[in-house]
């Protein structure tokens, strides 16, 4: 078989994998309003619809004072068996930082680094099996903005 | 995309630190940069999906992701990115 077509198969094979093996939920495609939300309610509101979550039962771990608001080490925990995890926050143009399936038997452990353009709220949405949301609010300090600021 | 995954007591920790500008469509007017960033990261050991993570323009750059899930040693984990333009990238390694 000539290169070219041994590539060409190669490719092939590459495009269709991922298609037929992902079960994940894109939250990117199935919920494209809740990424350009601009205040956290707002993108609650286009994810999970209207809510009132309990605050109880998740955890945020992040700097009282972070010093590159560039890179901000975040960390959201709960027990809670859950369905979604999601991360807003109200200092940046738009407030959806980031959407967790989780899959079954899954542990709600994320940590990640993440921008603000300066001092502001993050919040955490977790999504429970049993049909109820958990919150938890963590207000910050950035003193010098990361968001291109 | 470095990836170490470490299993302790049945509970596999996992790190990845994936190479990416992840520009935010605001931050790329701004800075006159095209605006792309990781929009999905899902890491799945054979056919099953561990973690799935969908992302923003907002996380940072050169991003560090960390997660746990209940695993065992010797066990392949393959983490692979994708970002807005389509572009991805994987990595599998061995639970440690």
């Amino acid at each position: 078989m000539d290169r070219r077509k041994f590539l060409g198969l190669g490719l092939a094979v590459l495009a269709l994998a991922p298609l037929t093996k992902l079960n994940a939920t894109d939250y990117r495609k199935e919920k494209p309003d809740a990424w350009k939300a601009v205040k956290p309610a707002d993108g609650i509101k286009a994810l999970y619809g209207d809510i009132t979550p309990e605050e109880k039962g998740v955890t945020i771990k992040a700097p009282k004072l972070a010093e590159n608001g560039g890179k901000i080490p975040v960390v959201v925990k709960s027990d809670i068996e859950a369905k979604s995890v999601a991360i807003f926050q109200d200092a940046n143009p738009r407030a959806t930082v980031a959407v967790w399936t989780v899959p079954e038997g899954g542990i709600v452990d994320y940590a990640i680094t993440m921008k603000m353009k300066g001092s502001g709220k993050i919040t955490a949405i977790v999504e429970g099996k049993d049909g109820k949301f958990y919150s938890k609010v963590l207000p910050i300090e950035v003193s010098k903005g990361g968001c291109g600021g | 995309m470095k990836v170490k995954a470490k299993e302790k007591n049945g509970i596999v920790k996992v790190k990845v630190l994936a190479k990416h500008q992840n520009i935010g469509p605001e931050e790329g007017e701004k800075k006159k940069k095209e605006a792309n960033f990781i929009t999905s990261v899902v890491a799945k050991v054979g056919d099953t999906v561990v973690y799935e993570m969908n992302g923003s323009g907002f996380m940072s750059k050169n991003p560090l992701y960390k997660f746990k899930f209940k695993g065992k040693k010797g066990d392949e984990i393959e983490v692979t990115w994708t970002d807005l333009k389509g572009n991805t990238k994987s990595k599998k390694v061995k639970i440690k």
